[in-house]
């Protein structure tokens, strides 16, 4: 099964403003493991607030190409139910329920972490 | 078990948001069987959470009318929401939690059962008594001119009492870990049995075990986890019987329950129990609980889905409803244990999954360390062949990690060992 593991870290304030980080990884998966990545991807941006418009606005921005569902913890999209998180972001989406779709977003969590941390280590205007 | 606990009244709040779950009610109904209690009525309400009772004061009103002895929620309640309805009704109140609790009290059998569910029963109440504590202080000052002070020190008591026991249960749980160790350095496989409560996990480990242990169509019958040893198809297994899981379970019955939970994560193969007979919908929720639970406890054994109840439907159904949770369900299998259906390809299966054994070349000096060390190889592997000669050459079949320990010896530096 394709699917797309999405974690957005960086969802707290720093002197005002949220700088974060969406990582979305594009992966085949079993019911119990990530068989196969195919895709990742990163994308920053520094908001005002962390509103449902601009996750949503990161999110599509992070899994626009990848094939599959999107799979994220209903925490992303503020304890949403399914349905409506999935007509707010256009594509069908699912939070998580196999070991291997939670799997998928641990690893999208350690990427958007560590992303995130290497790009205020560096620096770089996001 | 123990007779006939009382007379309850179950109560249900639904967020008027989500899906409908009338296996809620069944659900919550089987509990309070198995906990002992005569249940008078079942009410349910959809609506947002009252933050004093949780439900609607009409309801609890309602439930009130029948005259139970005890007010049982299937929702979560606060310190605050027990010390209000129970303030306010007079009458004793306990949610979904403290009914697995009182479950697991009445059949805790082994010292560490006993342990981890009253650190369960300490970690659930620890909460509740601090802000008991805190609104009998809101209330009035104690003393003359209030310049008293009232005894905290059941709050302290209860923490005093937590760590013990989590120390206690660590030991409990490094000897489990050394067991486990042991026995695969031995030569066996781990092979555990997890699954939803009531999916038929000890109906399975009786027929693969030719054993006798309790199993019971209702909840929790197992609390503690019992081993046997298997020969399949001259694999040396040990299949363990675990505790089942339940939906929404708390964090801190799956910390209490760390060391019995152990068993699913450090074993080889873990054997996901499900009850095939279950509609689809409640299927799915189970088998989402199942993975859940797994997550939380950190299991990376491989995973054999187990359809159990087979016979209760019929071929197509079986197919039907596999077919629904097939995103959930890895190298699944249809069995029916009552009946001895499916257990061959179950059997094959287990086999499969099983990390390979290997074949390896071991060259020992003929004197009596060498000798010494052959006969440990006798132990845990299979000798396929043996050439005594200038130095013993044998070719051994078996698990790599049991094939060192049985060579294990400070001097040596295992050189001699060649895989085949």
């Amino acid at each position: 099964m394709d699917v797309v593991a999405v974690d957005i870290s960086g969802r707290h304030s720093v002197d005002g403003a949220y700088i974060m980080v969406c990582a979305s990884v594009s992966v085949r998966i079993s019911p119990e493991k990530i068989e196969k990545t195919c895709g990742v991807r990163l994308v920053p941006k520094t908001a005002p607030s962390p509103d449902l418009d601009v996750v949503v606005d990161l999110i599509n921005s992070a899994t626009k190409g990848f094939p599959g569902v999107v799979v994220a913890e209903k925490g992303d999209f503020y304890n949403m139910e399914r349905w409506r998180a999935e007509s707010i972001l256009g594509r069908e989406m699912k939070y998580p329920e196999s070991l291997g779709e939670r799997r998928a977003i641990e690893l999208a969590h350690h990427i958007s972490f560590a992303g995130r941390n290497m790009l205020l280590d560096l620096e770089m205007p996001l | 078990m123990k007779g006939e606990m009382g007379t309850v009244v179950l109560l249900i709040r639904e967020n008027p948001r989500d899906d409908p779950h009338p296996e809620k009610n069944e659900e919550l109904k089987g509990l309070a069987k198995a906990a002992g209690y005569k249940v008078k009525g079942l009410i349910s309400q959809r609506r947002g959470r009252d933050g004093k009772f949780q439900l609607g004061r009409g309801k609890i009103e309602e439930a009130m009318a029948f005259g139970p002895e005890k007010l049982v929620f299937y929702n979560p309640l606060s310190p605050g929401q027990v010390y209000n309805i129970s303030k306010e009704f007079d009458i004793p109140v306990i949610d979904r939690f403290n009914l697995i609790l009182e479950i697991f009290a009445s059949r805790a059998s082994s010292k560490e059962a006993h342990l981890q569910v009253e650190l369960a029963q300490l970690s659930y109440r620890a909460p509740f008594v601090k802000v008991m504590e805190s609104l009998q202080k809101l209330s009035e000052r104690p003393g003359y001119g209030g310049s008293g002070s009232y005894d905290i020190s059941m709050y302290r008591d209860i923490k005093a009492r937590i760590a013990k026991i989590k120390s206690e249960l660590k030991g409990v749980e490094d000897r489990g870990e050394r067991r486990r160790q042991r026995r695969k350095d031995l030569g066996f496989d781990l092979v555990a049995l997890a699954g939803y409560t009531n999916a038929g996990k000890s109906t399975l480990f009786n027929t693969l075990a030719k054993e006798g242990v309790s199993s019971k169509d209702q909840p929790f019958t197992t609390l503690s986890p019992t081993t046997r040893a298997l020969d399949v198809k001259g694999r040396r297994l040990l299949l363990t019987d675990t505790v089942g899981f339940i939906s929404d379970l708390p964090l801190f019955l799956i910390k209490a329950f760390r060391s019995t939970l152990a068993e699913i994560v450090e074993a080889d193969l873990v054997l996901l129990v499900s009850d095939l007979s279950d509609p689809a919908p409640i299927l799915r929720e189970k088998l989402v609980a199942c993975h859940e639970v797994l997550w939380d406890c950190g299991n990376y054994a491989p995973i054999v889905t187990v359809f159990n109840k087979a016979d209760r439907l019929s071929e197509e159904e079986i197919s039907t409803r596999i077919e629904t949770v097939l995103d959930l369900a890895p190298s699944p299998v249809t069995i029916s244990a009552k009946n001895d259906q499916g257990l061959g390809d179950l059997i094959d299966l287990v086999l499969e999954k099983l990390p390979p054994l290997e074949t390896f070349e071991i060259r020992l000096s003929t004197s009596e360390d060498g000798m010494g060390r052959l006969s440990r190889i006798y132990e845990v592997a299979e000798v396929l062949e043996v050439d005594y000669g200038e130095e013993i050459v044998a070719l051994v079949k078996g698990r790599p990690d049991s094939i060192f320990w049985a060579l294990k010896h400070p001097d040596s530096n295992l050189s001699f060992l060649e895989g085949v």
